[in-house]
């Protein structure tokens, strides 16, 4: 096994070690790490990170571009996510370390891709985070006049900006252990949308409420050029499959990661891809697309009052606020383990993972992905910050492929995953393929802003840590 | 040997009376320094900031140990879950028992409570070796109901009889009171509490584990008797 080597800038080296993995705890010379979360909480971060974006953001916006058939946007997303869960299932079960895809690629690959990947997912985590909370902002502002007090629009950013720093503050210094209350969210979400689903399929083939009057499954506008609206779309609603890869940030924490990581991250794909599938659907056999565009952001709240009265209404709005509240809290924790698993590998200054003495918590990761955060959800450009995230995030998943082709065809001793990816060598390149297709139908704004984010985390990487190498150092 | 283990917060001043130190002296012990973390911050990163204090702190607290004449070693551990962890480390050291550290000088009385669902066996097996030929008295003490009363008589006598063999001063008190009222008389006039682990019930979810309980009440050690076989909530 090759040791990690060289020093950065300030003369900090890797910090690694040889440990033992078990089912339970990860053993280090003087320590042990316990594995304290399970196949529940597992799933509950991917499919609680994801849900809150597919279902109660986006499908307005993706009626707007793409007509009744965003359900097939979605299920392409689903296609992609799915693609690569498999291939990052296995290196996660290989390599079950904090830090995830950025793991992955600095160990395939090499320190480049790595610093690049690893910047990115921590701006790619706050692009998505800031947009989940333009989400929440929205479901705020609609809960507000739900109740009879009107504020109009201009508080959705206020609002957003609010819970964005109220999250922060409550990650430095709260020491309650919220997970269990993330599983009983994500459970609680879960029922919403089987029970609206219920009522929306039964109202879709005509067996209650009135019959709607058939729509063409592409915009009229569009028809002639069909598949692009659906392929950008896709690209855009890509934000919505962001989560599952966020498992792996906290696979050195999982229990028995052999078979909890590729039951949580292909689990938490196909639950959330069956789910938006059949939601958009039933969005859009409700009103149609164009009445559903009009209704941007919120719209799912009409769709349940369609659907359910004011009750519906009031259920959707507390589920969107709840998803959108988990989606950004899931997402501010993977941030801060994306940055220690960074700054342990001295590509960025080791003081980014000091830990609070007061609190015991990684108050300087988590101030770096705060702060961004909330300048970001201050644009409130919500397709915009969507589409960077999925950029970002989808070079990821694009090298995480081509880390497992590296490893596979030349596979170093300590390379001993328990899962391996089903259709090797066919599904790690078609992932690829489609991780990196899929960016080149986002808006020129996103792929340029992307694009300048990648370049100056590799300056990043010549400035300041040209010198380490990780490449296959476990 | 029997091995005790004996979780302390490591970071949090957490410490082993003398008392407790010399009444472990004729067992095996392992301290089990453990940190709790909010689930915001990876343990490896909580090591690499806290493991040279939370080691330093660990052997001391080993000294103590051989100070008072036993046999000690330490495991450190970087958590997010309690429980978990010390179900894991006290099934891979195989022990017997574990403590809830409490303050204590030299122990001279043990309180023992029998329930009928926790296997005496085991309990009486663990006081024997824990007194060994040392002057430590034992109170067995058993809460039933009236009717049953004859019953639970014969049950404390039998148990009492076989620390008695073994040349342990034993006294019994058979109380008519609710279990926890009986226990919570007692406790002030005892040093230490060995109790049985007790199988999850509806009692233990809404009031909290019957150990937590009586750690509540004293302000001494008490030695939780693992079960062997019933698996506990927490896992």
């Amino acid at each position: 096994m090759t040791e990690p080597s060289g020093t950065n800038i300030e003369g900090e080296a890797p910090r690694t070690e040889p440990v033992v993995e078990t089912d339970e705890a990860t053993v280090t010379d003087g320590a042990e790490l316990e594995r304290t979360i399970g196949l529940s909480g597992g799933l509950a971060i991917g499919i609680g990170t994801m849900i809150g974006a597919g279902i109660f953001v986006f499908p307005g916006l993706a009626a707007g571009r793409a007509g009744l058939a965003a359900a097939g946007s979605f299920a392409i997303g689903a296609v992609v996510a799915l693609l690569v869960a498999l291939p990052a299932s296995e290196l996660a079960t290989a390599m079950p370390k904090s830090g995830g895809g950025y793991y992955f690629i600095s160990r395939g690959i090499g320190a480049l891709a790595g610093t690049v990947v690893g910047l990115s997912l921590w701006f790619g985590l706050v692009f998505a985070t800031a947009f989940y909370l333009v989400g929440f902002g929205y479901y705020a502002v609609d809960a507000l006049a739900e109740l009879g007090i009107a504020v109009g629009g201009d508080l959705v950013i206020p609002l957003a900006l609010l819970f964005g720093a109220g999250f922060t503050v409550l990650n430095v210094t709260g020491t309650e252990n919220a997970a269990k209350l993330q599983n009983g969210i994500v459970a609680l979400l879960l029922s919403i949308l089987l029970v609206f689903l219920g009522f929306g399929i039964l109202d879709a083939v005509g067996i209650v409420g009135e019959p709607s009057p058939p729509e063409r499954f592409f915009p009229p506008a569009v028809v002639d050029a069909s598949y692009i609206p659906v392929l950008t779309t896709a690209a855009l609603v890509f934000t919505s499959y962001l989560g599952f890869a966020q498992v792996a940030t906290v696979a050195g924490e999982m229990k028995r990661p052999g078979r909890n990581l590729p039951l949580a991250m292909v689990g938490s794909v196909l639950v959330v891809g069956v789910l938006y599938v059949a939601t958009i659907f039933v969005a859009t056999s409700a009103f149609g697309s164009a009445r559903l565009a009009e209704l941007g952001e919120t719209a799912m709240v009409e769709v349940g009052r369609h659907f359910l009265g004011s009750a519906g209404a009031f259920v959707i709005i507390l589920g969107g606020l709840l998803a959108t509240m988990s989606s950004a809290n899931a997402s501010i924790l993977s941030t801060s383990r994306a940055i220690y698993a960074v700054s342990k590998d001295a590509l960025i200054p080791g003081r980014a993972s000091r830990v609070n003495l007061k609190y015991g918590t990684p108050h300087v990761a988590l101030g770096l992905a705060g702060g961004p955060i909330l300048v970001l959800t201050a644009t409130g450009r919500v397709e915009l910050l969507a589409e960077i995230a999925s950029f970002l995030h989808l070079v990821m998943y694009g090298l995480l492929c081509v880390a497992l082709i590296v490893l596979r065809r030349d596979e170093p001793e300590w390379y001993d995953p328990s899962f391996r990816t089903p259709g090797y060598p066919t599904v790690p390149v078609l992932g690829a393929v489609t991780s990196f297709g899929l960016i080149a139908f986002m808006q020129p704004a996103s792929q340029v802003l992307g694009v300048v984010i990648m370049i100056a985390a590799a300056g990043w990487y010549f400035y300041y840590a040209r010198d380490v190498t990780l490449k296959g150092a476990l | 040997m029997t091995r005790v283990l004996v979780p302390v917060a490591i970071l949090e001043r957490g410490a082993v009376s003398s008392g407790l130190a010399s009444l472990l002296s004729t067992t095996d012990v392992t301290v089990l320094g453990y940190h709790v973390l909010p689930e915001q911050t990876p343990p490896d990163q909580a090591r690499a900031q806290y493991e040279e204090r939370a080691v330093s702190a660990l052997e001391d607290i080993v000294e103590e140990f051989a100070a008072a004449g036993g046999d000690a070693e330490f495991r450190l551990v970087f958590t997010h879950d309690r429980e978990k962890t010390i179900d894991r480390v006290a099934d891979e050291t195989g022990s017997t028992a574990y403590v809830i550290t409490g303050t204590t000088g030299d122990v001279d009385r043990l309180l023992v409570p029998l329930a009928g669902d926790v296997a005496v066996d085991r309990i009486l097996g663990f006081v024997t070796e824990l007194v060994g030929d040392r002057e430590i008295d034992v109170t067995l003490l058993l809460a039933v109901d009236d009717e049953a009363a004859d019953e639970g008589r014969a049950l404390l006598e039998n148990a009492a009889e076989r620390l008695t063999e073994r040349g342990i001063g034993t006294a019994t008190t058979l109380s008519s009171d609710r279990p926890f009222d009986a226990l919570a008389d007692a406790l002030p006039s005892h040093d230490a509490v060995v109790v049985g682990e007790a199988a999850p019930s509806l009692t233990s979810l809404l009031l909290g584990d019957v150990e937590e309980r009586v750690a509540d009440a004293t302000v001494g050690p008490v030695l939780v008797v693992r079960a062997v076989d019933s698996p506990s909530p927490s896992r």
